[in-house]
């Protein structure tokens, strides 16, 4: 689990606007280059908030990135 | 020779609108009640006339990014802004609005952190840290139109494992005790958060509390029984979503051995709310 890069993917999109809208317009581009297991890319691409908190995602984080609900 | 002057701990989400959104017209009214009475313990505070102001508060992940997280932190500098966040949703909207910038008190805040070093205390420091809602909502509730003292914002790491543990807060808020009673200053302590919330920092679990846990946690601070709550675990801190408490130790110990009076306690299921103020005068 690289609890470590899942949280600062989620720090991102909660604090750089650019990477937030990129993400939200093309995930797979965005996530290219992360040190992520399959299972923790897939539940980005698919928004899984559940998923990712399970996969050690912080859960202030998640509950506060703009304009991603969950 | 330097006092406190002043003490109390507080839940810091002081903000109608969240519990509106998120758990309905008793929780916005609950809030509400507490806001009140917070504004009430202001002017306690104010009329204490504090030369600083230490605030013992959180980090939700705006500060600290994953790349360093400090276990205790002095804010040092001269002066420390409001953290921004751009289309904030939730709970940091609550700092939309209020003041840009704040003064540090550099000599109390440099005396905490280079007598603590020589403690034995390895506090990081921050120059440019800014500050969230742990720390401005309930200092903007407290103050009012009132001008804030200089601050020392005091961050403990309460939500990424491994934190400090009950009992090494509890120190630390011993050292404070004793750099204020070398100093000259008067000094207003207080911490914020709680009480239980985001058990387990689960997604599952948002919603549930544990006022079992929380009677029992205010009961000992009534009481006096400082010893038990510097003996709680990480796991119990963890499993109740009591994480915030670390902020409540340090504000024990600094305080210890005063009792505790409760000002408020509210039971609203997402999150159980409290202030309290300890006799320190």
């Amino acid at each position: 689990m690289s609890r470590y890069d899942t949280n600062v993917i989620l720090y991102r999109l909660k604090k750089d606007p650019a990477f937030r809208d990129r993400f939200r317009s093309d995930p797979s581009t965005a996530l290219a280059g992360t040190d992520l297991t399959e299972e923790e890319r897939q539940a980005f691409m698919r928004w899984d908030v559940p998923r990712l908190n399970e996969l050690g995602g912080m859960l202030h984080l998640l509950l506060s990135i703009p304009g991603l609900g969950h | 020779m330097g006092r406190i002057v002043y003490a109390a701990a507080m839940s810091h989400v002081l903000y109608p609108d969240y519990y509106g959104e998120n758990v309905g017209p008793h929780g916005r009214k609950m809030v509400e009640e507490l806001i009140e009475v917070v504004r009430d313990m202001g002017r306690t505070l104010a009329a204490a006339a504090p030369d600083a102001l230490v605030v013992v508060a959180d980090d939700h992940l705006n500060v600290f990014s994953f790349d360093a997280v400090p276990a205790l932190c002095v804010r040092v500098g001269r002066s420390v802004s409001r953290m921004v966040q751009d289309d904030a949703i939730e709970f940091d909207r609550a700092l939309d609005g209020l003041p840009e910038r704040y003064p540090v008190h550099e000599g109390l805040a440099n005396a905490i952190l280079e007598q603590g070093l020589q403690a034995g205390f390895d506090f990081a420091a921050s120059w440019s840290a800014p500050l969230d809602h742990a720390f401005l909502s309930p200092v903007s509730t407290l103050y009012g139109d009132r001008p804030v003292p200089p601050l020392v914002p005091f961050w403990v790491n309460c939500f990424v494992a491994p934190q400090p543990t009950a009992q090494r807060c509890f120190a630390a808020g011993r050292h404070i005790a004793r750099v204020v009673a070398d100093g000259p200053w008067k000094v207003a302590v207080i911490a914020t958060g709680g009480l239980s919330h985001f058990p387990e920092l689960s997604l599952a679990r948002v919603g549930q509390s544990d006022p079992v846990f929380d009677r029992r946690a205010v009961t000992l601070m009534e009481a006096g029984d400082h010893a038990a709550l510097a003996a709680l675990t990480a796991k119990e801190l963890h499993d109740t979503g009591s994480h915030e408490l670390l902020n409540w130790l340090v504000l024990l110990g600094a305080v210890s051995p005063a009792r505790a009076r409760v000002r408020f306690f509210g039971e609203m299921g997402r999150i159980d709310l409290a202030a309290l103020e300890w006799d320190v005068a």
